[in-house]
């Protein structure tokens, strides 16, 4: 904690949020319920919060509403309302909790999530190719491993992938499971 | 065989280099041994009682000379001078320096190996049968679709941080030597009736505290749906696997808990949504694929025939090994040779560098360049020519290669246990060594005919127990190792999981109690032609708990 803290006060801010063109601004904030997000212009709700909310103040509210799942959480209620949602986070309690993964393939892959798909909790630079390629948007960093990797860009990925995914391409003549980097 | 092409070399480098900067970070300090741990794990090391442990993939158990003649060279330059061939058809080094590791895997990948996938909570190294290919039984080579399954699951973004481990074992002949119905996924590779390929699907196999015989979910799948299919059977696993307890984590416990029928339908519902994408296989890169694994054109060796039985004449101990560790090639001028790898009173599957480099050059010269590894920790020469069988026979009993016991009560499948194993309760490859000991005589042994002893040092359930037509368990009572007897157990077609007999027994009395057991069988059995477990699987565990704890016993 201690050590993690220090490195943090002294080279990076607490959380940083990061996609693939680097690092940007978040606008949301975390809360319970939207009446104490104060006005905030974009906020992060709990599952059960979220769908707790009213179908036409989603629609007509002037600020972002996200939405928080835990991986115990099952994600069939917001299959219908995707739509209307600006943002989900899928958490990662431990990195080697790999349930968000699937997740993130079915709101990307099948239901074509136009929104930002977020991974929140132990994000691991040893973890970050697997999130872009299921389907992320953008993560959440804290590991000061991670957050100094990645301001490098330095995310050994590898040349080729076996099996098709998000940022990638068939190469012609190839195989049909695999893919290369999008350019 | 399948041959990396441009795309696999540079994956495989890459992944080297990955985990090259891993282990520097470990060794400067900059990942904690607990932050290290599932990245040394997806690349095949494990920390055990004295070492690390590196864990080499040999997928679907097929070698080629050179390859293991690199196996052999890294067990002398990086290890003890040996290597230990493993019930999942991969090799496994007990002693590398970590700071080695990152060699052998450069050295692993100049010849088309790695050590991906042999441990972690991944999809690990697909096993097939040991006798692809070359077995008169088959109805069609599995490997190709081991192979396809091999790359489709390698570092999958998806699928790489699963419950717990996930096995895939397949094979294309009705008798099943791969053991599939104990694994996570089992495919039965076979033809429908227009004659095109598909495969059963069996799913929730395990062995570990909690045996399960898997279930078939399917009874034909087409081909071409391979990887949509088992991608719906991973995903359905990953989101519902129990992830509180690792001991409930198999996907095995998934279809207990769920039942069969409403886990096939959630299995059959996610398929339905991903038949038609990019995960069918199209008939071109499936012939692609198989043409890897063409059978090698082999010259016409007629004149074995009448060589074969000459040698035999003259060589009695030659005849014998021919006997026992030779089966029928689909060619009949051919045979295909099992190398045991089980000397009486030896390390059950223990190879040393140089029975590694011969067997790398007996398969050159004599093996179409093929070796397979079985998951009965033994070596396959899966081509040879009768005609050359008594010279391969002279090479390999020259360096204590030529056991003649393939089947037999001293080809016993035994795990690391004690001596290397954190886990274990118990030794395991001591009781194996003096059971061999104990049967060790070559006329004894033929009488008993084919009996499969299985052995764990602990419940994990690495040597098979279970499945044992006798199984051996180590367990731990007041400080005590005792050794837990299970008898009926089975991994072919008809799996069965054995009966424990009873209260368990010191390791100076389990060898007696084996013998019990086998001369009771011996004393009950119709004729020699009826073996152990049909004898087992006539009579029940009655005779024998007889035997083993006396007429009164808890039988009763
Ligand atoms: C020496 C270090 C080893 C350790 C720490 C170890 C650990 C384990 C554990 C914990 C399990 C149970 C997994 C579960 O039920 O979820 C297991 C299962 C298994 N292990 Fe090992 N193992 C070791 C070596 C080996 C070796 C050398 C082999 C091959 C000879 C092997 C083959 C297997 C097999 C086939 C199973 C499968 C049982 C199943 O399907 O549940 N293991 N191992
Ligand atoms: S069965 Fe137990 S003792 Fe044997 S290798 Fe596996 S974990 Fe170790």
């Amino acid at each position: 904690m201690s050590e993690a803290t220090e490195q943090n006060g002294k080279h990076f801010p607490e959380k940083q949020l990061w996609g693939r063109e680097g690092f940007r601004d978040d606008p949301y904030i975390e809360a319970e319920s939207l009446e104490v997000a104060g006005d905030a212009p974009a906020v992060i709700l709990p599952l059960a919060a979220w769908l707790g909310l009213d179908d036409d103040v989603r629609r007509t509210s002037n600020r972002r509403i996200g939405v928080f799942v835990a991986p115990g959480e099952s994600i069939d209620p917001l299959l219908d309302k995707l739509d209307t949602v600006p943002l989900i986070a899928l958490q990662f309690p431990a990195f080697n909790d790999g349930r968000s993964y699937s997740k993130a393939e079915i709101l990307k892959g099948r239901h074509g999530f136009k929104g930002e798909l977020r991974a929140v909790g132990d994000v691991l630079v040893d973890q970050v190719v697997f999130m872009l390629r299921a389907g992320f948007d953008t993560l959440e960093v804290t590991n000061p491993v991670a957050l100094k990797r990645l301001s490098a860009s330095d995310l050994r990925d590898t040349p080729g992938y076996y099996q098709p995914g998000r940022g990638s391409a068939k190469t012609a003549g190839g195989f049909s499971w695999r893919r290369t980097p999008a350019a | 065989m399948y041959r990396y092409d441009e795309f696999d070399h540079a994956f495989v480098a890459a992944r080297v280099e990955q985990f090259k900067d891993q282990v520097e970070r470990r060794l400067s300090g900059e990942l904690t041994e607990d932050q290290f741990k599932p990245l040394r794990l997806m690349n095949g090391v494990y920390l055990q009682l004295h070492a690390y442990m590196l864990r080499v993939a040999v997928p679907y158990g097929t070698l080629s000379g050179r390859q293991m003649r690199k196996l052999g060279h890294i067990a002398r330059t990086y290890d003890r001078g040996y290597g230990h061939f493993t019930t999942r058809q991969n090799i496994q080094y007990n002693w590398p320096a970590l700071a080695d590791i990152p060699k052998i895997l450069d050295e692993l990948a100049e010849v088309e190996m790695h050590a991906m996938q042999t441990s972690g909570n991944c999809i690990r190294n697909v096993t097939a049968d040991h006798f692809s290919g070359v077995a008169a039984d088959e109805v069609a080579d599995p490997r190709p679709f081991a192979e396809i399954l091999r790359q489709w699951s390698s570092l999958h973004p998806e699928f790489s941080y699963l419950p717990r481990k996930f096995k895939i074992a397949v094979t294309g002949a009705e008798h099943d030597r791969a053991a599939i119905q104990t694994h996570d996924i089992g495919l039965h590779l076979k033809k429908n009736e227009a004659g095109e390929l598909g495969f059963a699907v069996y799913v929730g196999g395990g062995q570990g505290r909690t045996p399960m015989v898997a279930k078939k979910i399917r009874d034909f799948l087409p081909a071409e749906d391979l990887l949509s299919y088992t991608t719906a059977i991973v995903r359905v696993y990953n989101l519902h696997g129990r992830r509180d307890n690792k001991y409930k984590a198999r996907i095995k416990i998934l279809v207990h808990e769920t039942g069969v029928e409403e886990l096939t339908r959630q299995i059959e519902a996610e398929w339905q949504a991903l038949k038609e994408s990019d995960l069918k296989l199209p008939q071109g890169d499936i012939d692609a694929i198989m043409t890897y694994f063409r059978p090698p054109v082999l010259p016409e060796r007629p004149e074995g025939w009448g060589a074969l039985a000459a040698a035999k004449k003259a060589d009695a101990g030659f005849a014998a090994w021919v006997d026992q560790n030779v089966t029928p090639h689909k060619n009949p001028d051919y045979g295909v040779v099992t190398i045991s790898l089980k000397p009486i009173g030896g390390i059950p599957g223990d190879a040393s560098a140089e029975q590694m480099e011969l067997v790398a050059d007996i398969a050159e010269k004599y093996s179409q360049d093929e070796i397979r590894v079985s998951h009965e920790q033994n070596l396959v020469l899966p081509h040879v020519a009768l005609a050359d069988l008594h010279a391969v026979y002279e090479l390999l009993l020259a360096d204590g290669l030529a056991t003649a016991n393939a089947g037999l009560i001293t080809d016993i499948i035994a795990c690391p246990g004690l001596d290397y194993c954190a886990l274990a309760n118990a030794r395991s490859i001591p009781v194996a060594q003096r059971i061999s000991e104990r049967f060790g005589a070559a006329e004894r042994q033929a009488e008993i005919g084919e009996l499969k002893i299985k052995i764990s040092g602990c419940i994990n359930a690495c040597g098979h127990h279970h499945v044992g037509h006798i199984g051996i368990l180590g367990v731990e009572k007041k400080g005590e190792e005792l050794y837990q007897i299970t008898l009926g157990g089975s991994a072919d077609e008809i799996t069965t999981v054995g009966e424990i007999t009873g209260r368990g027994f010191s390791s100076e009395e389990v060898v007696d109690a084996i013998e019990k057991i086998v001369d009771t069988y011996l004393g009950l059995r119709t004729s020699k032609e009826e073996n152990f477990l049909a004898a087992y699987r006539r009579v029940g565990a009655a005779p024998f708990k007889e035997a083993l704890y006396g007429p009164v016993s808890r039988a009763a």
